[in-house]
């Protein structure tokens, strides 16, 4: 197992230099001028321009530059923000946090709907529901998320409202916080399941499919002619081995998540990094824009090599390597 | 062509009452080795499926519906300004008369804030949403196709090479990235374009690749080359038909995909600018009006799923069409 | 005791409804097995064998399969009208199963001793800590070498001689009556397979059950059968006791199977004999003897009428038209000349 780790940690190299480069030439190499991009375009005059570029190291030859980026990206500095002047690093501490809790409520409901779905679906292959599930699902991968939040927005905030005079509604906008007429987590509930629609309906397509051919396995027949009732085998013998890649899936789809749920978090001005990210496009706030980005793909590039490492965990295959002579 | 050696074997085989004494195992009747020769197998292979996606209902109506929309997107600066009014440029004395009118003859889908009218703005969005999703889709099958082949034939270095080179573009966040790429490059149609496109080349370069790794094997290759074919000739004759068809219906699928990005962007106020209608941007302006006009919202939202399921559905019965086994 | 033999099957039929047509995988099967007794199973891919022991356990899936007649009786009772309550209580206790490829028949998961300790809990209710205790002593008793540790492992970590032998551990658990091994040995390596048969006689003398060994070996059945049914084409062509068969066969496949093994003790010039051409499709049955296409001896009668299974000697009988005349053994029968212009038939 520790070489499967060995070996991953390995690969991690070259792809996290790989990406930390490629950022860099698009965000300090491509740029015709980047401090244009950095000081927000205003008029300046030559001499803080040649500050500035003194002080961003842009005098420097290129792979110097590339080091002076390393170290920065080591030591938190993710450079400033020209609307306020605070670092990125500050404004990420802040709105992570939101970010964080959208991303674990939304993967809570896909882990519940998602797995109970699709194991429902194979069971009951055929049925109603898995024609129900099957549709559902092929349809919820064609919708934009944007769309479905609106969508939401629009049944839960103001039709429930209209329905129930005014009595029944959820929010559909911001966090709450102090002074807000319901408790924090409501304002949770539709931004979490906007989030979770379109992975859910993969998890539950991925866990159906699994799960059918797990159901197929010699090992399957094994457990049936040693005389279990088919509810021991699918729950002892075949959700196990189905249920594998579905984690692994879940596993990196909470990784995209906690990437900033960009588009979820602008239709219901969620608080979370996502937002902070669409606010700065508008506002020409470069800095913001793209460190923000660096900080979210290094935090994405984690946790796959996480999830990556922790599938030794989860496959015995894995973690005990075969010793397939052993006589 | 392999595959119709086989289904003649096959058949061969099913036959009960073939004479004693028949070996079925050294390949069949005389009469599949002088079909393999003259090469009339990839005629028969592409008329084959083509006959078999027609046979699947879902995959025809969605194809019938893309014919549509395509027609209607292109020929839409003929007949749009003429039946509905200016989509782009409203008058603005009239808007309090012309604003938020309900669906009716003269406006099929009603009106929108600025008293335009939201049926030719959808269509007008169509030429946006489809000439990106085929050009950027494009850009990536030309992009992955290449790195693909080189990667797969050539092996050793530059396979690895190209594989890390996926590995750190699929590392980033896809949005994101997208989105620091139109940053850097300015916001508009173009940007939007070749974004897309540079992002979505991996999945095909290592589909493509892979193909050609498992073709490469194939006994047929190796039999190719006993008879003295060229390795152009085994390339065109026997590598490309098998190799392209996973490519097909990767791409096809895809473009749903890119159509779904593209509007996002729009939404995000990245891609095409206003006044130029798209999808995405109608849902953005339609975000003030929700509560009040949920129409504007529906709309576009109702063209971008049915035209993204349309090329699903296309691809799903491309893949069934070309028996082709694509990992989800 | 009395007239309760161990197991019955009268004239098992079973057949597959797909949307291809009509499989008639198993049509018209008898035998009887003893306590104690080794019958072996023997006939080429699809011809049914596996099947048949696969609906003796009700493990076929009901659709698309249905039981169109005839029965199975253990110990007097009907498996096949039993409820399903009633038939799992049987499997991995009363009658338990051995499969073909012992690397994917096991759970990858889960630790051998849980995998053999499941059958133990199950029927016989013991503690897990009984049960896994028992487990060792089962991989002791089967030849697996340490034992105390190795009951901790994967099903990766062991070859697939060994998973075998885990295999038949897990189904000896519960001391079964019988043990259906549904080509136990073809997966694994030539020496092995002698292991593992041997291990299955050992075994067999110790716990006393009955064995049913499906293969399409006949060298395998020579060695550990008592008796020996023939299939072809899902119906039973020759029945009888182990030297009954060897030395009088009665039906022209059981000459083919026979003729097919490599001997040791002939002339270089000698060539391998295969039977000419394929098994049938199920869904297409050839009219008549479903043999006919491929017998060296075919008649016209024998595409016309459906050869009944007949008793020639004392127990032993087959389904051929031609089975016990005078001159028709396999030292004298002559094949009938085929006719040259049907070889072109192209």
């Amino acid at each position: 197992m520790l070489q499967y780790i060995g070996r991953r940690v390995l690969q991690f190299i070259p792809v996290f230099l790989g990406v930390t480069l490629m950022l860099f030439i698009l965000t300090r190499v491509i740029p015709g001028d980047p401090v244009a991009m950095l000081s927000g375009q205003r008029a300046q005059s030559p001499q803080i321009l040649a500050q500035m570029r003194h002080a961003y190291g842009l005098d420097l030859p290129l792979p110097q530059q590339y080091l002076r980026y390393l170290s920065d990206i080591a030591h938190g500095n993710f450079g400033q923000s020209i609307a306020t002047g605070r670092p990125v690093r500050e404004i990420f501490a802040e709105k992570y946090p939101y970010t964080l809790e959208l991303a674990f409520a939304a993967i809570l409901v896909e882990i519940i709907v998602g797995i109970s779905a699709g194991v429902i679906s194979a069971v009951k292959q055929y049925s109603f529901w898995d024609v129900t599930v099957t549709l559902s699902t092929s349809l919820l991968v064609s919708l934009p998320v944007f769309w479905l939040g609106m969508l939401l927005q629009m049944f839960f905030g103001i039709w429930l409202k209209n329905w129930t005079n005014g009595q029944l509604y959820l929010p559909m906008s911001g966090a709450g916080g102090a002074g807000a007429p319901f408790p924090s987590y409501v304002y949770l509930i539709l931004p979490a399941i906007t989030l979770a629609s379109v992975s859910t309906a993969y998890a539950a397509r991925i866990m159906r499919s699994q799960l059918l051919e797990v159901n197929g396995s010699d090992y399957i027949r094994t457990a049936r002619a040693k005389g279990l009732s088919e509810g021991a085998v699918l729950r002892r013998h075949a959700i196990k081995n189905a249920l594998i890649p579905v984690v692994t899936f879940i596993a990196l789809d909470l990784g995209a998540m906690m990437s900033g749920a960009i588009l979820t978090e602008t239709v219901f001005n969620w608080p979370g990094i996502g937002y902070a990210i669409y606010t700065a496009i508008n506002k020409r706030d470069w800095p913001v824009v793209i460190g923000a980005t660096i900080i979210v793909t290094l935090v994405y590039m984690i946790i796959n090599l996480i999830v990556d490492i922790s599938y030794a965990f989860l496959d015995p295959r894995i973690r005990y390597g075969g010793s397939e002579g052993r006589q | 062509m392999p595959i119709d050696d086989k289904t003649l074997v096959e058949s061969a085989r099913e036959d009960d009452s073939a004479p004693i004494g028949h070996h079925l195992e050294t390949g069949g009747t005389p009469l599949d080795q002088v079909a393999a020769e003259s090469g009339e197998g990839s005629r028969t292979l592409w008329s084959d499926a083509l006959r078999r996606l027609l046979r699947n209902k879902l995959a025809v109506i969605a194809m019938a519906y893309l014919v549509l929309v395509t027609l209607l997107a292109i020929t839409a600066p003929l007949w749009t300004k003429q039946l509905f009014g200016d989509p782009m440029y409203a008058d603005t004395t009239k808007i309090m008369q012309t604003r938020f009118l309900p669906p009716s003859l003269a406006h099929p889908m009603g009106t929108d804030d600025l008293g335009l009218d939201t049926f030719a703005r959808v269509v007008y969005g169509a030429r946006i949403s489809l000439m990106v999703g085929l050009l950027a889709t494009a850009i990536s099958v030309i992009i992955g196709i290449v790195l693909g082949a080189v990667s797969g034939f050539y092996g050793g270095i530059t396979d690895s090479v190209v594989m890390r080179l996926t590995d750190v573009f699929l590392a980033f966040p896809y949005i994101l990235l997208a989105i620091l790429l139109i940053s850097l490059m300015g916001m508009g149609l173009g940007p939007v374009l070749v974004a897309i496109g540079i992002l979505g080349w991996t999945t095909i370069a290592r589909v493509f690749r892979s193909s050609i790794l498992s073709v490469k094997q194939n006994d047929y290759v190796e039999a190719a080359r006993a008879m003295g074919a060229s390795d152009l000739r085994i390339m065109v004759r026997h590598i490309l038909p098998n190799a392209l068809a996973p490519i097909i219906v990767y791409a096809t699928m895809s473009i749903g995909g890119v159509i779904l990005t593209e509007a996002a962007l729009s939404f995000l106020g990245l891609g095409v600018q206003p006044p130029t209608p798209s999808w995405g941007g109608m849902l953005n302006e339609a975000q003030s009006y929700v509560v009040t006009q949920p129409a504007l919202f529906i709309w576009p939202g109702i063209a971008i799923i049915m035209t993204v399921l349309a090329f699903v559905l296309l691809g799903d019965g491309l893949r069934d069409a070309l028996d082709v086994k694509v990992s989800e | 005791m009395a007239d309760d033999k161990l197991l019955v099957v009268d004239n098992l039929t079973m057949y597959f409804h797909t949307r291809d047509g009509v499989v008639k995988a198993v049509d018209g099967v008898s035998y009887e097995l003893n306590s104690g007794e080794t019958l072996g199973v023997v006939g080429e891919s699809g011809s049914g064998k596996s099947v048949t022991a696969l609906t003796i356990m009700r493990l076929i899936p009901m659709p698309p399969g249905r039981v169109e007649g005839g029965d199975v009786l253990f110990r007097g009772e009907s498996l096949l009208k039993m409820s399903d309550n009633e038939i799992r209580k049987i499997r991995g206790n009363r009658i338990a199963m051995v499969f073909q490829d012992p690397m994917t028949s096991l759970n990858p998961v889960y630790r051998i001793g849980r995998q053999i300790a499941e059958p133990l809990i199950l029927h016989k209710g013991m503690s897990k800590r009984d049960a896994w205790a028992r487990a060792v002593e089962l991989l002791d008793l089967v030849g697996i070498p340490h034992p105390e540790s190795r009951v901790k492992d994967y099903p990766h970590q062991f070859s697939g001689g060994m998973r075998q032998r885990v295999m038949i551990a897990m189904a000896l658990a519960n001391d079964p009556d019988i043990l259906i091994a549904d080509e136990p040995t073809t997966a694994l390596d030539v020496t092995i397979q002698a292991q593992i048969l041997e291990l299955m006689e050992e075994l067999q003398k110790r716990i006393g059950s009955a064995i049913i060994l499906i293969t399409h070996d006949l060298g395998v059945v020579a060695d550990m059968a008592d008796n020996v049914l023939v299939m072809y084409a899902g119906r039973p062509v020759e029945y009888g006791s182990v030297d009954q068969l060897f030395y009088r066969p009665l039906h022209p496949y059981t000459w083919g199977l026979m003729d097919s093994l490599p001997e040791y003790d002939v002339d270089e010039k000698s060539k391998l004999c295969p039977i000419k051409g394929q098994p049938p499709s199920l869904i297409n049955v050839p009219s008549g003897c479903s043999f006919h296409p491929r017998c060296p001896f075919a008649q016209p009668v024998c595409s016309t009428d459906v050869p009944e299974y007949r008793i020639i000697e004392g127990g032993h009988g087959a389904a051929c038209h031609f089975a016990g005349d005078p001159g028709f053994t396999r030292a004298e029968a002559s094949p009938v000349p085929v006719p040259a212009a049907e070889e072109v038939a192209w």
